[in-house]
């Protein structure tokens, strides 16, 4: 396989990635803003909620209709998501419409309304959103879970804090725009099928705005409790649980990687045979990788009736605690297939691959290319994947229940 | 892209459309079965069934399955719904045939006793997962509600009584009278060898016995009842309604289609802009449910119980101005910019691809390439879409709302 990246850098700092794809039709991009929910001051969690659906009322010459049917008109399907570290908006389109949608967003980026009355509506939908996280419990589980896991602020919600979301008003997400919408530390990428050097014109066009210095890395607070119990009256005890692993920069990433992977990979991994499939504990039950620049842990869920919640957490526990004690070459073997076919499957898809060549970036400095990847992978043996569980015990577990019942965390 | 079909002596269609720049390729077997060809009495077995093919053949037990599947570094699973069972695969071009071999010896399952019984918890526990989960146990409830005693309306996972109640014998029964080949069709799609798979399928499949299978086919307008049901831990209302539309063989699925883009797309809709936009409602969407003989559209609403009565109010609004002033133009090419953008990036993928190469042939028992469904889209008129509305009046609705107690 030969693949070959694109890199600009525009005379405003912002870094333009991109990587082709001959087999596509479609283009897929993806502006990765520094506005993510750790970069918030203190006090205005779920600020990056309202705005980056605010930013959408009305840019440029175009009010909240006009922009909204200029992109619907150019059949973009739409993207936008909230991390930690970034506010991303993006899209997927047919490649002959790409030059148009760039010239929406610079507006949509450099130049939103930011009206009074629309404020108050984003907010409102960010207000219901928190409380439907309620009726939720999954995945109001797993954002708990980070929140306890991660020092402040990394593990801050994205979906907000009502009290805060009330208190925000419409000058500070004005200002927070102002200062997190740093177009000097944002990162541009693309994939599929498009022209380098004519995005590069388009985009030094586009944005002309000075050279801006990043903020200061976010100072580290404490962790949240082992374990919080939310009750609700529901019908599963909805389990998180989470622990601490080496970081994507780590010597050790990828030999993690494939622990993990024996873990809870595929349907033949740990957890799947012995909370499910041995015991018939869960439905769902699942672990993977989850990865900070500044931290890293594996993020596990299941859920089950409250009868089995706590052989089903010491089952999951136990099986945390086994792994350094042995894994078979078998194992390790269809960890390795199973890592390297997922990355080759999901570089079939333009928006998987402006998405990771972006993460890349942002967490390495540089785009790793799939031969790179798979050639890590496979690196890993048995005696290194034991080697680095054993120096890098799995302890203090992080959980969170929301159900009917709590559970006893060792 | 090239087609290619066979068909075997017992009925099992076997098709494939070949892209040799794809890097993957992407196998299932598609049965047509599904809850609404079962009785009350065994509830929920269509998918009760569809876990216990993954415990294995006389041949290989659970643990060996699944370590066959990963092996091979396949992406693999399966869904069933109201009609159909669906078993697939992404995989690498060269463990292709492993994978489907695999899945062939699949389609012949041993269905065990002990792997019955223990299977019979997870399934449990899915259902009371996906109690938890309100969107899905509205929709599920209204869809009940809706067809009221038509087979449509039958719960895919069943309850907990009908699963407690059921046995590895009726199991068994079930499979033998819905898995025949002549019942099932084994597609693929990306880059593979045609000639290698086709061989395959007849070998693995060509003793598999036909036997008569068939299917209730009928229409249904719907019921139109109205319920709400209160649950102490809501804090949101969650509102679902179904009218009657299309099925999966009309021609005027498309338009049916477009039309649902327009009124409920999650941006840029009738709905957007007059619910999520006022911030009336978090989540309002609708969209064309097409099935075998029969077709009903689907809303779903997600808002507070103080905003509910003014949500419905501006839902019945929208109805009755479409059926009144129908759409506009503008409406009808952003629809179809808007699908046509999703159908190519989605068929990108040989997954993708898969998908409407089997519920193609399913339904209609044809190829059909991109881009004629492309064509077909592009050649939706407004007149096509208002002549629709006519026929199918939204207003007329099954509503299933689910919320918290004390509110109305």
């Amino acid at each position: 396989m030969t693949e070959k990246f694109d890199i600009h850098t525009l005379k405003n700092g912002m870094v333009l990635l991109g990587e082709p794809m001959e087999a596509v039709q479609s283009v897929a991009f993806d502006f990765m803003i520094p506005a993510g929910a750790a970069c918030l001051p203190d006090g205005c969690c779920g600020a990056g909620s309202v705005i980056a659906d605010w930013v959408f009322r009305g840019a440029g010459d175009r009010d909240s209709r006009q922009l909204s049917n200029a992109l619907d008109g150019l059949g973009l399907v739409r993207g936008r998501s909230l991390s930690s570290s970034h506010l991303a908006v993006g899209a997927a389109l047919e490649a002959g419409n790409l030059a148009p949608a760039l010239d929406l967003h610079a507006d949509i980026i450099l130049r939103p309304h930011l009206k009074q009355d629309q404020f108050e509506l984003a907010r409102q939908l960010a207000v219901d959103e928190v409380l439907s996280l309620d009726d939720d419990p999954r995945q109001k589980v797993m954002l708990k879970l980070r929140e306890r896991f991660y020092p402040s602020p990394l593990g801050r919600s994205t979906v907000g804090e009502i009290a805060e979301l009330k208190a925000l008003t419409p000058e500070m997400s004005r200002s927070i725009v102002k200062d997190g919408f740093n177009i000097s530390q944002t990162i541009f990428s693309v994939a599929g099928k498009y022209n380098f050097d004519a995005i590069c014109r388009q985009m030094e066009k586009l944005f002309k705005t000075g050279r801006r210095e990043g903020i200061e890395p976010v100072t580290l607070g404490r962790k949240g409790g082992k374990y919080t119990h939310i009750d609700n009256d529901g019908a599963q005890v909805h389990i998180g649980l989470m622990t601490e692993t080496v970081k994507p920069t780590d010597e050790d990433y990828y030999n993690a990687r494939v622990a993990i992977s024996v873990l809870s990979g595929g349907m033949s991994a740990r957890l799947f045979t012995e909370v499910r499939e041995k015991r018939g504990l869960c439905y769902a039950i699942g672990a993977r990788y989850h990865g900070l620049k500044e931290a890293a842990g594996v993020i596990c869920y299941a859920g089950t009736t409250p009868d089995k919640a706590q052989e089903t957490l010491d089952c999951i526990i136990g099986e945390f605690n086994r792994l350094g004690d042995g894994i078979s070459d078998e194992e390790i073997a269809r960890a390795k297939v199973g890592l390297k076919s997922a990355l080759i499957l999901q570089s079939e898809s333009s928006s998987s691959r402006a998405g990771a060549i972006g993460s890349d970036y942002y967490m390495l400095g540089r785009v790793r290319s799939l031969d790179e990847i798979k050639d890590r992978i496979e690196q890993t043996t048995v005696d290194s994947v034991l080697s680095f569980l054993r120096s890098n015990k799995f302890r203090d577990f992080t959980v969170v229940t929301i159900g009917p019942k709590q559970v006893l965390v060792q | 892209m090239e087609f290619k079909s066979e068909k075997l002596q017992n009925g099992l269609v076997v098709i494939g459309e070949v892209n040799e720049s794809a890097k993957s390729a992407a196998v299932g077997f598609f049965v047509k079965t599904g809850a609404r060809d079962e009785t009350k009495r065994i509830n929920g077995v269509s998918h009760f069934l569809e876990h216990m093919l993954f415990k294995g053949t006389e041949k290989l037990s659970a643990l060996e399955v699944n370590e066959a599947f990963d092996r091979t570094g396949a992406q693999f699973n399966a869904f069933t719904s109201e009609e159909n069972t669906v078993y697939y695969a992404a995989v690498l071009p060269e463990y292709l045939l492993e994978v489907t071999q695999l899945w062939a010896e699949l389609m012949r399952p041993a269905l065990r006793d002990d792997d019955f019984t223990i299977e019979k918890n997870v399934i449990k526990e899915e259902i009371a997962m996906y109690k938890d989960s309100p969107s899905f146990d509205a929709m599920e409830r209204c869809r009940t509600l809706h067809f009221d005693g038509h087979p449509c309306g039958n719960s895919v996972l069943g309850s907990e009584e009908s699963i407690d109640g059921l046995t590895a014998g009726q199991m068994r029964d079930y499979f033998t009278s819905r898995y025949a080949p002549n019942n099932m069709v084994l597609a693929c799609a990306g880059n593979f060898d045609w000639d290698r798979f086709r061989c395959l399928a007849a070998e693995s499949c060509g003793s598999w016995q036909s036997r008569t299978v068939s299917r209730a086919l009928e229409d249904c307008g719907g019921s139109r009842k109205k319920e709400r049901i209160e649950k102490a831990n809501l804090v949101r209302e969650h509102v679902c309604l179904m009218s009657a539309g299309v099925s999966a063989q009309d021609p005027r699925r498309f338009a049916a289609a477009l039309l649902g883009t327009i009124i409920g797309d999650d941006v840029g809709s009738r709905f957007f802009w007059e619910l999520v936009d006022k911030a009336l409602a978090e989540t309002a969407t609708i969209k064309l449910d097409a099935m075998d003989g029969t077709g009903a559209f689907c809303s779903y609403i997600q808002c507070s119980s103080e905003n509910v009565a003014k949500v419905l109010d501006t839902v019945g609004g929208i109805f009755d101005g479409l059926a009144r002033d129908g759409i506009t133009k503008e409406e009808l090419r952003a629809a179809k910019n808007k699908v046509l953008s999703a159908l190519v990036i989605k068929n990108e993928l040989p997954m993708g691809r898969l998908v409407d190469l089997g519920f193609n042939w399913i339904y209609l028992e044809q190829h059909r390439t991109i881009e004629q469904d492309v064509s077909e889209i592009k050649a939706v008129t407004v007149d096509q879409v208002h002549s629709l509305l006519e026929q199918f009046s939204l207003s007329d609705f099954t509503q299933m709302r689910l919320g918290p107690a004390g509110d109305s």
